[in-house]
């Protein structure tokens, strides 16, 4: 494919170059010709035939490429080197191969004029010509020929380097399906299109890799943290089975086996929200909401709670904030943020609810003065399961703020998780509806 | 109460029907929509409960079918998970109560409870009386032994709840979706914290105590026996 289109492009190159030169050869001959009979004429005084004859005739004797004729109204040869001709003016070429005047000469290109009384023929041997014709043909045939191998040759290099590397590829694919999700494709320093494609692909493979990495957590984490429950659940209900002939007993103990099973419910059941949430599948049945009012509710919810912590929750909530969105989804979410507020701070704190429209954005923070989160783990706090070190015996199933970002996402919103010097500040930004 | 109940899980069938019966109720199974909706129409009822997902007919055609044929029977709904989705739909068709599984007995037992009485009571009433305590629904005012009792509006309406279920179990979730329109479980202690400071502003300094703890169920409020 690739030999034959270099051939192409040499052919038309060939013939080009080919009939340009022949052409300027002509050319060139024509020139001179024409040159050489206004030179006879102009040497022959009163262009008379006898005048002419004399020329050529002297200039025939001097082979000098030139080849002449004259000949008279009858068709006789007066003077020069050539056979008698039919008189016919202008630019003529003259195919046959002839014989005269001891010089051997094949084809001529010459031109003829009419004179009173006579014909004048002066020709040039087209042997030159067509040596040179020849020549070219002939490196051009040679040239073709190597170019047409060159391309070959080159063609089956480079296809032979792109089929080793896709090879590659593939082998590492395969490798990568079969076990090693570590392995990634080599990327060249070519900068070519397979290394963008290499590159892409790497990417992909790295953000896969990562959700593996996640799933993997969230299993162990999720065994985890049911073990305990479960563990203790077991043992209450050993201690049940034994206390056969105490039936106060058994009862408080199977009461207290329920509620430890309800808390193992309660984690599927928030595993199983946040799924469903994520899924997204709602968007569509958003409604307006006032915002205003639902976290003024949710306020008013968690206030008495607060105050018997010895913590202080103090709102300042602009009138009238109108998002897109489900409300109880949009409810659960604030109140998660408050909850985590509020569990998270010691005695004394203060959590802030601060809501105010910005330009096209209702940004609604839970700040609270408490002992923050540090940076690098700000991202952490959101998946599931993920408690602080601090936090880790304080009640709840280190899923709160997983929820909340779930319910972030399927409203198009931004959660954000800053210092408030001291503290933590958790800004939610949702669009505005009106 | 007699009560119908659809559903196709035996278990769970066998649960809800032990639990009830336990609590005096009279109780007859349908394994399918059809036969649930059948019976539901043919026979005399206090309350119907319906699962969400049935054999034949799913619980949500036979709420609506039944209401379209104008009955008027309670339903509470059964529903698996608590997509918002599933308890807006059932309510919309026409149930008049819900229970995510898996629920708590009390829960259902306070749930049930609070449907038998939903009917009788039409009437417009516009105070609530029990022992020495006055709640005027129309001035929202309180009094305790003639004595005013300043609440704040949520109070109220927390009294005002407890009041309309007075006798009755009332349960922390009950609570939330009547009183705050809440239909998650916050997983503290919010509940709690309201009732201490309605208690505190109802029953402090007085002899007879109103508002009653029921370990492990919820709330009531009651003239103690």
């Amino acid at each position: 494919m690739y030999a034959t289109l270099t051939g192409i492009s040499f052919l038309i190159l060939f013939s080009v170059i080919f009939l340009s030169t022949t052409r300027f050869m002509r050319h060139q001959i024509d020139d001179s010709v024409a040159s050489e009979v206004g030179e006879i004429l102009a040497d022959s005084p009163g262009r008379s035939v006898d005048a002419i004859q004399g020329v050529v005739q002297a200039l025939a004797k001097h082979p000098s490429g030139f080849y002449y004729l004259l000949q008279d109204a009858n068709g006789a040869v007066r003077a020069g080197n050539l056979p008698a001709l039919d008189p016919r003016e202008g630019i003529r070429e003259w195919p046959q191969v002839a014989q005269g005047a001891g010089s051997a000469f094949s084809a001529l290109r010459g031109r003829g004029v009419n004179l009173p009384g006579a014909y004048l023929f002066v020709g040039w041997s087209t042997h030159q010509l067509l040596e040179m014709e020849e020549m070219v043909v002939g490196s051009f045939a040679w040239g073709l020929a190597a170019s047409i191998a060159l391309a070959l040759a080159g063609g089956l290099i480079m296809s032979g380097r792109l089929m080793h590397r896709i090879e590659t590829v593939s082998q590492t694919s395969r490798d990568i399906i079969g076990e090693d999700l570590q392995q990634r494709l080599p990327v060249t320093r070519a900068g070519d299109e397979l290394d963008h494609l290499a590159g892409s692909i790497n990417a992909m493979l790295d953000r896969i890799a990562g959700l593996m990495k996640d799933l993997r957590q969230v299993t162990t984490d999720i065994a985890h943290d049911l073990r305990t429950p479960l563990t203790r659940l077991r043992q209450r209900l050993e201690l049940a089975n034994h206390a056969e002939n105490d039936t106060e007993l058994a009862r408080t103990t199977l009461a207290s086996a329920v509620v430890e099973i309800d808390s193992i419910l309660a984690i599927f059941s928030s595993l199983l929200h946040i799924a469903q949430i994520e899924s997204g599948a709602r968007r569509q049945e958003f409604a307006v909401v006032q915002l205003s009012e639902l976290l003024a509710t949710i306020g008013e919810l968690y206030r008495p709670m607060a105050e018997e912590n010895g913590q202080v929750l103090v709102e300042t909530i602009e009138p009238v904030l109108m998002v897109k969105g489900e409300r109880e989804l949009l409810m659960q979410l604030f109140a998660n943020l408050i909850e985590n507020g509020l569990r998270h701070t010691p005695r004394g704190s203060t959590i802030a609810i601060l809501a105010r429209r910005a330009e096209r954005f209702v940004c609604v923070s839970v700040v609270d003065n408490g002992p923050g989160i540090p940076q690098q783990l700000r991202g952490k706090v959101l998946q599931r399961f993920f408690r602080l070190e601090s936090s880790r015996t304080t009640a709840g199933s280190g899923l709160g703020l997983s929820l909340a970002s779930a319910i972030v996402k399927v409203h198009d919103a931004t959660l954000e998780l800053s210092d408030a010097n001291p503290g933590l500040n958790a800004t939610v930004r949702l669009e505005a509806s009106t | 109460m007699r009560i119908l109940l659809i559903e196709d899980d035996r278990e769970t069938a066998h649960y809800i029907s032990l639990g009830l019966s336990g609590d005096g109720h009279e109780i007859c199974m349908a394994g399918n929509g059809r036969e649930g909706l059948q019976r539901a129409s043919l026979e005399k009822w206090d309350l119907l409960i319906v699962d969400r997902m049935l054999p034949e007919l799913d619980g949500l055609s036979v709420v609506q079918a039944l209401r379209q044929a104008g009955t008027v029977t309670p339903v509470l709904f059964l529903t698996t998970l608590g997509g918002v989705d599933d308890r807006v739909t059932g309510l919309n068709a026409g149930a008049d109560d819900y229970l995510v599984k898996p629920f708590s007995f009390a829960e259902l037992l306070a749930r049930v409870a609070a449907l038998g009485r939903r009917t009788p009571r039409l009437a417009v009433e516009t105070t609530l009386t029990i022992a020495d305590l006055e709640i005027d629904l129309l001035a929202r005012t309180v009094m305790r032994g003639g004595i005013p009792v300043e609440l704040l509006p949520r109070e109220f309406r927390l009294l005002e709840y407890l009041a309309r279920h007075m006798d009755q179990t009332v349960t922390r979730a009950m609570l939330l979706e009547n009183v705050w329109d809440v239909h998650f479980d916050p997983n503290t202690t919010v509940v709690e914290t309201h009732i201490s400071r309605l208690r505190s502003k109802i029953d402090r300094g007085q002899s007879i105590p109103l508002i009653h703890t029921l370990r492990g169920a919820g709330y009531t409020l009651r003239v103690p026996i």
